[in-house]
């Protein structure tokens, strides 16, 4: 059993860890709207909808960052186009998630042969996390403190009263399409560390737990932030311990942690 | 204060193309109620959709005094959400035009002042979702009385709303009739119409608009509401309710 104190100590390890902590900062802020706007589906989908982008990006020698946040908004598009076109968007998410799905299954098995390469895009890796990877997560989660602040009030009223919010006045459609776009940015962060397959296990599993044992958006947002930067320090101890990507550990210990939650909340009072 | 608050001239609705609403033209005075009447997909909604600006009408004008203030039905509201009362009320001030901005000491003191006015004071600190039906009716109220606009629009208001909060929610009608503020008010309860100042029947057209007397009658009534109309007739007086159901749509 290697020592706790290795996460910090090793170099390739502390560049994992602060990838993680920053991806911790975003999933608490942007992790507790994700939840409350019922966009757990959502932001599972841009990050696996990523998926052709990135075989394609990775045969072609192509940022894959870039090619990320290019299908990634191309998708957070569609869904708002399609969801305005009478579409429900969870049936807008899944028609468009499982066409990309597609699109990347035959990318990587008979166009490029991609080979080893989809797992890392897929699960994520603790190696090969690059100084662009950090500069990008930092640069979200940035994105997502500033907007949460500025785009919160808004965000609460139109998630609580869709009808009364435009009546406000609010530009209620415009902080929607920033919600999906930060979400979509957020989730091509993510893939690096934890794979296009596991974005949900810092965005969505912190803020779900959190949600099931607070009652206020503030208790919901520092309760999903203590989460998600605690399950991301711990998911990373046991990747390193277990020689295996950091994204599946994460996403158990996220899934444990909404479990035990939910057990919690469901006990009878004595 | 102008002598018009509310004017509408031959005004059509329509979506996506599709005519829905037709021929509607009244004026409501400061101080005035109006009580909206019409069935199920008659256009009661579509009204309010384009008095607050959110439906381009597809013909005629209007004119209305300020942006309105709308208490959507409480039907639409989030239980779940993780908002109290006061919060509910703040929503209000976002009106201002300040969203980005956290609420100031002085957002909270208005949401304060309209809750005490609906009877809520005790319950600020509430989730909105653990309120009762009338309570919940009563946070909305809060939230458009913050908003001290000229024109409130209230769809359903009394809907499903026990005795105590109707008072109360009748109460601030009042205070607000007398503050000069104009009320249209969406309804199904053809008798407390009656008590409204005027009365617009809609029912996918202006079928009838103008004092209680004069529009509640029983040809207009049916013509109105059609098959959803029933008609109670006894020696001391002839009163007619209709099949209620909550509209969520046009």
């Amino acid at each position: 059993m290697p020592s706790p104190t290795d996460v910090a100590e090793l170099p390739f390890l502390r560049e994992a860890l602060l990838e993680l902590v920053l991806l911790g900062i975003t999933g608490g802020v942007l992790g507790a709207w994700i939840v409350l706007r019922r966009l757990a589906f959502f932001s599972h989908a841009a990050g696996s909808a990523t998926f052709p982008g990135l075989v394609a990006a990775d045969a072609s020698g192509v940022s894959p960052t870039l090619a990320g946040l290019a299908v990634a908004l191309g998708y957070a598009g569609g869904v708002q186009r399609t969801g305005r076109a009478g579409r429900e968007h969870g049936e807008a998410t899944a028609l468009l998630l499982v066409a990309a799905l597609a699109a990347g299954v035959i990318l990587a098995s008979d166009v490029f042969e991609s080979g080893a390469a989809v797992d890392r895009l897929l699960f994520g890796t603790l190696l090969g996390l690059g100084t662009t990877d950090l500069v990008v997560a930092a640069a979200v989660a940035a994105m997502a403190g500033a907007a949460a602040i500025a785009l919160g009030r808004a965000w609460s009223a139109v998630g609580f009263d869709p009808d009364g919010a435009r009546a406000l006045g609010l530009p209620a459609g415009r902080a929607d399409v920033l919600l999906l776009g930060l979400v979509a940015v957020a989730a091509v962060a993510a893939i690096p560390a934890v794979g296009a397959l596991l974005v949900t296990a810092v965005y969505v599993l912190p803020a779900a737990a959190a949600r099931i044992v607070t009652g206020s958006i503030r208790g919901l947002v520092a309760c999903a932030l203590a989460l998600a930067l605690a399950e991301g320090v711990a998911g990373l101890y046991l990747a390193y311990w277990l020689d295996i990507p950091p994204g599946p550990p994460v996403a158990v210990l996220g899934a444990l942690v909404c479990l035990f939650t939910t057990a919690l909340s469901n006990r009878p009072a004595r | 204060m102008s002598a018009v608050a509310v004017a509408v001239e031959g005004l059509a609705a329509a979506y996506d193309g599709a005519p829905v609403l037709t021929d509607v033209s009244f004026r409501a005075a400061p101080g005035q109620s109006v009580c909206v009447l019409g069935p199920n997909g008659g256009g009661k909604t579509t009204l309010f959709r384009v008095l607050l600006g959110e439906l381009d009408p597809a013909a005629g004008t209007i004119e209305v005094d300020g942006r309105p203030a709308y208490v959507a039905q409480t039907e639409r509201t989030r239980l779940d959400f993780p908002v109290t009362a006061l919060d509910v009320a703040v929503m209000g001030t976002l009106t201002l035009g300040r969203w980005w901005l956290p609420p100031s000491r002085s957002d909270r003191r208005a949401a304060h002042a309209a809750l005490d006015r609906v009877g809520l004071a005790g319950q600020a600190g509430v989730r909105f979702g653990e309120l009762s039906g009338g309570q919940r009716q009563r946070a909305l109220l809060a939230r458009a009385l913050v908003q001290d606009a000229q024109v409130l629009l209230l769809d359903e208001p009394l809907s499903g709303v026990d005795p105590a909060s109707a008072a109360l929610i009748a109460g601030v009608f009042q205070e607000l009739r007398a503050a000069g503020r104009t009320l249209l008010v969406a309804s199904h309860d053809v008798e407390s119409a009656r008590s409204f100042d005027l009365v617009l029947c809609l029912n996918r057209h202006q079928v009838a608009f103008g004092p209680p007397a004069d529009t509640l009658t029983r040809a207009t009534l049916e013509a109105t509401y059609g098959h959803e109309l029933i008609v109670l007739e006894d020696s001391a007086a002839t009163r007619a309710v209709t099949i209620q159901h909550h509209e969520h749509g046009h």
